[in-house]
């Protein structure tokens, strides 16, 4: 292990967030919230340490997987840590535990939050809040990478291990142009995003925070009630709309962009996740219009946002969706494990490796009746190397299997069956809202303290899509 | 500038490899899934698994983005369908590598557009080239040529007792009388230098000279080496390369081939009818022994196994002949080589890469060449009028210390510079550059 180019890059990464620091005093100005020289303080402090440790090593050689497992964990957690300075000097969230807890959970764009009253923090503090979400959507190191010329090939290294999916596709020959373009298409999207939001009636500083929120699919808002304190059509609309695009593989979106108008229509697993999204609000809508809403437009509304807001793993939330049916709550649990498009900024297990899963299970009934038969798992056109089926297994088994130990840890703290499962599927999903206690109208503050450290590990290796994490933790990981 | 590869074996890869650090945005078609694992892993590009002759496929890889297209699989139908294809897609600039020395000749009957390809490559007769300018020129550890033959690169190891020793360069040149020739790197240590006047040389360096073709012998003979008289020699393996060595030698040297494949042997029996083939394995020193090894003024390793011609060439330098000569194609051991012994090693794969590079543009640059175990390469500019370095003699502009001017091509002439030496416009001018100093050197040419 070569802790010099680790350290090195770690380094360069957190100057880079104390740049990001820097973004929210504006609005701290603006609004006179007096936590502008905080924010600066914690900017500081995140630069100085990030250069000690730039400047202390050298960058040795390309990097091996080992380093970039290391780079991507480390990365995130070291963003965690320090992204939760301005909470902990601004005095906003006093306690250690609370402020990681909620940085963790929004660099992973989760969106679960301890905060109990939103509206009471600073603007500078909620904007900071937000945009941990939008820096974390599209991922750090896929952010170094455009910006970072030396990586070279271990580039595809950390590429592989932070882009969400069972493979990870480059759109150009190079890493670093790919990393730049789909940057690129992030921000376009979000700026669309902003300016429509603005249109319907939203400060520049609210768009900007819920565009965040969307757009990485993370869910924090800057009202306490979310999304549904607007009480407006056409608010619910935009935002169900970009969900939708930040859920969808921005591959997709490149390629929209560059003229390949039917990119959409021809991506099958686009096609299973735009079919999820309204096979679910059919069913669910079968409670809501005839029980729960006046008429069917509200209901539609409501229900398709919950459904995207939930499948996408953002977590924003215009309804109490625990008034609903059991029934409609188990399908919301369901679509948590799903989550969004592969390449795509949503959480989750994503729905490629659903498909994989389901087309593999299948692929082994014909293999029962022709014992001799060649049965390739075939997406679309090609087929999926037996390589990639047998990670996609083994992925599930281990998702499953964290979430099994994690209700098992929540549930021995005294918490609710309902709440366990919840917390646990919205932190490992990367959703943010779950069941019970911690439902859409809930928060986490009430969580025992051992319990939101063992979430903000849940949210980590969900994020990062559990290998890159655990693999640490093996033993023959630190072998030599 | 977008280049499509076709096919990621040793070669494919290792120019994918050199491409993709001068910053070229590669692409590669192999149809082998394991070497499509292994270049993806190695190389910062889009691999595509799949038949590189098959339209579909060039059309996944983006053939009408491709600015170049380099074929170079080992099958040769291959590689020219492929170029076929791709020239008539529009591609600017084809690149095919053949085995058989046919298509290179001149009086083949398909001319070079008719084949598809702008440009032809044989690897094994480049390197068979390689292995006979270092019989010819047995004290060198290297003879790279440039511009058609114009300008000589040679590689001396200087050996104890050398008379140019501890001299600062500046001196051995007022010595011998300002000599066509120049010193433009120095091997010390595993590490390249490049010198100044000042620098002295030492036991042990591996200096290369660019040296005025007709200057050679007398630089030689100042090394304090002489170049042996070479008449019997013995090649390793009868692949062919070792045929085209000894189709190019046999008229005036005693060749011997050994080689390990009975029905093979019996082949190149038939088609080289001067030559003395025998059937044996060439690692057995018996065998080696009875054909009479220690006569032999030189040793060529030329199989295909890197390891049997590494091993083959410490035991004829064990048994003290003159000259050895080694194939080896990993560019991974070439900087082992000198450390174990082995003066003179060719290989297949940097001899290919050089050949296609140098008609790869960069910018308006034109690397000629890498040389094996040197942290440097041979660029060519052109210079123009406006370009600083047409404005002063070379001792009044700040060149960059990483790098030297080794030679002036003012029209068909050669010219080795000095500092009061002008630049004109036209000509082409040779650096030898380290790559963190070649920046420096193209804002002199601009």
């Amino acid at each position: 292990m070569h802790f010099s180019s680790v350290i090195h890059i770690l380094g360069f990464l957190l100057m880079f967030l104390a740049i990001a620091m820097l973004l929210p005093i504006p609005f701290s100005l603006h609004y006179g919230d007096a936590v502008h020289f905080q924010l600066l303080f914690s900017a500081i402090i995140t630069f100085v340490c990030g250069l000690i440790g730039f400047k202390s090593t050298r960058f040795e050689r390309d990097l091996r997987p080992k380093e970039g497992f290391a780079v991507v964990t480390f990365g995130w957690v070291s963003f965690s840590i320090f992204g939760s300075l301005p909470f902990l000097i601004s005095g906003t969230i006093p306690s250690f535990t609370n402020a990681f807890f909620e940085t963790m959970s929004g660099f992973t764009t989760t969106g679960a939050t301890i905060l109990t009253d939103i509206e009471s923090l600073p603007e500078g503090i909620l904007f900071w809040r937000s945009l941990t979400h939008w820096i974390g959507g599209m991922g750090i190191i896929v952010l170094s990478l455009a910006i970072l010329p030396f990586l070279g090939v271990g580039g595809m290294q950390l590429f592989k291990a932070e882009v969400p999916g069972p493979t990870a596709d480059k759109l150009t020959p190079r890493i670093t142009q790919t990393a730049k373009i789909l940057w690129g298409v992030y921000v376009l999207i979000s700026a669309a995003e902003t300016a429509l939001l603005m249109l319907g009636g939203m400060s520049l500083f609210e768009a900007l925070c819920h565009t965040f929120g969307t757009m990485a699919t993370g869910g924090f808002s800057t009202r306490n009630a979310s999304i549904g304190s607007y009480n407006s059509a056409y608010v619910d609309y935009v935002v169900i709309f970009f969900m939708l695009l930040a859920g969808t593989n921005f591959a997709l979106h490149y390629r929209f962009l560059r003229g390949n108008f039917k990119a959409y229509f021809r991506n099958r697993e686009f096609l299973v996740f735009f079919s999820i999204i309204i096979a679910a609000t059919i069913l669910i809508g079968l409670d809501t219009f005839l029980l729960r809403y006046e008429n069917a437009a509200l209901a539609l509304r409501k229900t398709l946002f919950q459904v995207v807001s939930i499948l996408t793993t953002t977590g924003y939330g215009t309804a109490d969706y625990e008034q609903w049916a059991f029934s409609s709550q188990f399908i919301l649990f369901i679509m948590m494990f799903m989550g969004g498009c592969a390449g795509s900024t949503g959480g989750g297990m994503k729905i490629m490796r659903i498909f994989i899963l389901v087309k593999f299970v299948f692929s082994e009934f014909t293999r029962l009746l022709h014992p001799h038969a060649v049965v390739p798992v075939r997406i679309g056109n090609s087929s999926v190397s037996r390589e990639v089926a047998t990670n996609v297994v083994g992925f599930f088994i281990l998702f499953m299997l964290l979430f099994v130990i994690g209700v098992l840890a929540m549930s021995s703290m005294g918490l609710d069956m309902a709440t366990s499962f919840g917390a646990v599927a919205a932190s490992l999903g990367n959703i943010g809202p779950g069941l019970g206690k911690v439902g859409p109208t809930d928060h986490y503050a009430h969580i025992p303290l051992i319990g939101k450290w063992v979430l903000a590990l849940l949210m980590l290796m969900g994020r990062l899509e559990v290998f890159t994490v655990i693999i640490l933790f093996s033993p023959s990981y630190w072998r030599k | 500038m977008n280049v499509l590869i076709i096919g990621a074996g040793d070669i494919g890869l290792q120019l994918g490899k050199r491409l993709s650090k001068d910053k070229h945005d590669i692409t590669m078609i192999e149809l082998k899934e394991d070497k499509v694992k292994r270049a993806s892993e190695q190389l910062d590009a889009i691999v595509i698994e799949g038949h590189g002759a098959h339209y579909g496929v060039l059309q996944q890889a983006r053939l009408e983005n491709a600015q170049v297209v380099a074929a170079m699989t080992d099958r040769e139908g291959v590689n020219l369908l492929a170029s076929k294809i791709a020239k008539k897609a529009g591609v600017p600039t084809t690149i095919a590598r053949v085995r058989n020395p046919e298509f290179i000749a001149p009086d083949f009957i398909l001319k070079p557009e008719e084949l598809g390809a702008d440009i032809i490559i044989h690897p094994e007769k480049e390197t068979a080239d390689a292995i006979v300018r270092l019989i010819r020129q047995s004290s060198a550890t290297h003879v790279i040529e440039f511009a058609e033959g114009k300008i000589q690169l040679l590689g001396v190891r200087l050996e104890r007792g050398s008379p140019l020793l501890r001299t600062p360069l500046i001196d051995l040149a007022r010595r011998y009388g300002d000599p066509p020739l120049r010193v433009v790197a120095i091997n010390r240590n595993q590490q390249t230098l490049i010198p100044k006047g000042e620098d002295r040389l030492l036991p042990g360096d591996q200096i290369f000279v660019i040296c005025d073709p007709d200057y050679i012998p007398k630089f030689i003979s100042y090394t304090g080496k002489a170049d042996t008289k070479i008449e019997d020699i013995m090649i390793l393996g009868g692949g062919l390369i070792g045929q085209f060595v000894a189709t190019c030698l046999g008229k005036e040297i005693n060749i011997k081939i050994v080689e390990s494949n009975a029905h093979r042997s019996e082949e190149i029996a038939e088609a080289l009818p001067g030559t003395l083939v025998i059937h044996g394995d060439g690692t057995d020193i018996d065998l080696l022994a009875t054909e009479g090894i220690v006569d032999m003024d030189a040793f060529i390793a030329a199989t295909g196994d890197d390891e049997t011609n590494i091993i083959a060439t410490l035991v004829a330098r064990h048994l003290k002949i003159p000259r050895t000569i080694a194939l080896v194609n990993k560019i991974e051991y070439l900087p082992l080589t000198p450390t174990i012994g082995m003066d003179a090693v060719v290989s297949k794969q940097l001899l290919t890469v050089n050949a296609v590079e140098r008609f790869i543009q960069h910018q308006q640059v034109t690397t000629l060449a890498s040389v094996p175990g040197v942290d440097a390469r041979f660029v060519e500019f052109v210079a123009e009028e406006h370009h600083k370095i047409t404005r002063k003699p070379l001792k009044n502009i700040q060149f960059p210390k990483n790098a030297i001017v080794g030679a002036v091509m003012h029209g068909d002439q050669m010219i080795i510079p000095r500092g009061d030496t002008q630049i004109a416009p036209e000509d082409k001018v040779v650096v030898l550059t380290q790559t963190e100093a070649l920046e420096d050197v193209e804002k002199l040419f601009q």
